[in-house]
């Protein structure tokens, strides 16, 4: 069977490698106590029963925006890598 | 939403245990083995649309995944009667039921135990998690309730230090580690746990990081520490004046050994030590030798906890480019890693052609440390003299090392060698190497008559100058156009990867 690119991602447990890259990126910028804070707010003022998913539509156009380009950046391109080196490997 | 679950997780968990949710969260969420990540590549799609995103859940009750964005797991939900799924992103378990997720602190504890699994078998060393704090730790917030906010021009974490006699070298040093941003977020997370604490400069340094941090503005001794220094670098013994750079050098040193009675051997480190020195100093320098004869080149790497640089007029410069003495920082580093002929009465055997042949050798940086420091050689010793360069030697407040690396210098990465393929989370191609300055030391006056000062950065962009027990505000400019002798400089961006030093 012919693995997906983003399979062979998970496989290689590179998708998680990146994904903590990212987690750690975003809370050195502040982004995630920014979005901590806006959420604390929406709790605050919709009560403490709002659902997660209402919290979530909320709240996620938000936090999107405040993603600073240079973590979007890195990530492109350290996930632009990792594929082309997985291709290279598998021409070998 | 509250930790306890909700009744129908309640009546799950008490007729079928906790086992489904172990084995879910294993494979699918945080995959603790290379065996379950294969399993998630192949099967982690939603059995109704086939896609792997738009939050993917898995049935807590059947083998089903099905997606949350177009309403698929709910699907299931709704016809089988089965009620509570995982999501497979974070492991939170959904309750259509209560319409919400629920939090179960059992469920919470087996998944905190299985993400730090995960990180193991990946090499990362642990999942960025935030801080919680234990119950001794929620035990002190509560007995001592006052709390301090860091507000911008606080001047918390400066103390002076009183000088016992010529100690002015020591206390710069300490100056300078304390305000060191790696150093200190490792000492105040008390990550330090030792095996005999009355012997150990880490534990000293630890002390001392508590004292700097603790309020009082009243100058410190460091009685203990060089007590300490002396009885293990016994070359330093005595209150003559000494050497900031070998003082500097031997802390580090000491500091190393009483790390970890037995060190993490880690094999990409190339001190093979994961101290946390190790992991904030120690940088990788390739010299590559050129035989003249048939281009072969041999290759070494050599790990370094500093960079000493010449001040003095290039000798035996090779050829036309023989330059004047440097004027820059970026001039001392450009020589220090040019391509150097060895000359003709030093010929090396070559290890490809098996002759005796003359060479050129190059340094260059083949893996940059957190902290680099940088060693202004402004003391030369010889049989005639001792003297002191005072030449102003410019200093950037950013550094950029990219020019320095080994492939870019020379387009030698090491390539005999199938370790320079590029590594996860390592790639040169994009690495950021840019630095930015936190703490210069001066040698101020004669040899003979000399006095060390150090400026320090503190919260980003307040620079403050430290001459033993006196801490005065200080400009930027003022730092820039200081002369220089140690200088230090934090890596901006710092690599999470594999076996990367963090
Ligand atoms: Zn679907
Ligand atoms: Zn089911
Ligand atoms: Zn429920
Ligand atoms: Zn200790
Ligand atoms: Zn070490
Ligand atoms: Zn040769």
């Amino acid at each position: 069977m012919k693995t997906a690119p983003h399979q062979r991602l998970v496989m290689a447990g590179d998708r998680d490698v990146l994904k903590e890259l990212l987690r750690r990126r975003l809370v050195e910028c502040g982004w995630r106590d920014q979005v901590k804070i806006i959420c604390k707010e929406l709790i605050k003022e919709n009560g403490q029963d709002i659902t997660y998913d209402t919290l979530l539509s909320m709240v996620t156009s938000r936090a999107r925006s405040l993603v600073p380009d240079s973590v979007k950046k890195e990530l492109l391109q350290k996930i632009k890598n990792q594929l082309m080196s997985q291709e290279e490997s598998l021409k070998m | 939403m509250s930790d306890h679950g909700c009744i129908h997780l309640n009546n799950f968990k008490a007729a079928k245990g906790i086992q489904p949710y172990k084995v879910i969260h294993s494979y699918f969420v945080t995959s603790t083995s290379a065996e379950a990540r294969v399993r998630k590549a192949v099967s982690c799609l939603c059995h109704t649309c086939k896609t792997y995103k738009d939050r993917l859940h898995s049935c807590l009750h059947c083998i089903f995944f099905g997606c949350y964005v177009k309403g698929h797991i709910q699907e299931h939900a709704k016809t089988k009667k089965h009620f509570l799924a995982v999501d497979l992103s974070y492991g939170n378990i959904l309750c259509f039921q209560c319409g919400d997720y629920v939090y179960d602190r059992e469920l919470l504890a087996v998944a905190k135990s299985q993400w730090s699994e995960s990180a193991k078998s990946l090499s990362l060393g642990e999942f960025y998690r935030a801080w919680e704090p234990t119950q001794i730790e929620a035990e002190l917030l509560r007995k001592n309730p006052r709390r301090r906010r860091i507000v911008e021009n606080s001047t918390i974490g400066l103390r002076g230090l009183i000088n016992l006699g010529s100690t002015c070298f020591m206390n710069c040093i300490v100056q300078a580690l304390i305000h060191t941003p790696l150093l200190r977020d490792y000492f105040l997370a008390d990550r330090h746990h030792c095996p005999q604490p009355s012997r150990c400069l880490v534990c000293e340094v630890s002390h001392l990081f508590q004292e700097f941090y603790s309020g009082s503005k009243a100058p410190l001794t460091l009685h203990k520490l060089l007590h300490l220094i002396w009885t293990h670098a016994r070359h330093l013994a005595g209150y003559e004046q000494q050497d900031a750079h070998e003082f500097f050098i031997a802390t580090l040193d000491v500091l190393h050994r009483h790390c970890e009675a037995a060190p993490i051997l880690v094999k990409d480190n190339p001190h093979h030590c994961n101290c946390i020195i190790d992991q904030i100093f120690t940088g990788g320098l390739q010299s590559d030798v050129v035989c003249q004869a048939c281009n072969g080149v041999s290759t070494t790497i050599d790990p370094f906890w500093d960079i000493s640089l010449d001040l003095g007029p290039a000798a035996g410069a090779s050829g036309s480019d023989s330059s004047g003495p440097p004027t820059s920082l970026l001039d001392c580093l450009e020589r220090f890693t040019r391509a150097e002929h060895l000359g003709s009465s030093a010929k090396i055997k070559c290890s490809n052609c098996q002759t005796y042949q003359e060479s050129t050798k190059q340094l260059t940086m083949k893996q940059l440390p957190i902290v680099a420091s940088f060693h202004l050689k402004r003391f030369e010793h010889s049989s005639i003299q001792d003297k002191k360069i005072s030449t102003f030697i410019s200093f950037p407040e950013q550094l950029d090392m990219t020019p320095f690396m080994s492939h870019r210098r020379n387009g030698n990465n090491n390539s005999a060698s199938l370790d320079a393929l590029p590594k996860n989370g390592e790639d040169t191609a994009f690495s950021d190497n840019r630095y930015c300055l936190f703490a210069v030391i001066n040698h101020e006056g004669s040899l003979e008559t000399g006095h060390y000062t150090a400026f320090i950065r503190q919260q980003r962009d307040q620079w403050f100058k430290c001459d033993d027990h006196l801490i005065t505000r200080a400009k930027l400019k003022d730092v820039l156009t200081s002369e220089g002798y140690l200088l230090f400089y934090h890596k901006q961006i710092l690599e999470y990867g594999r076996n990367s030093k963090m």
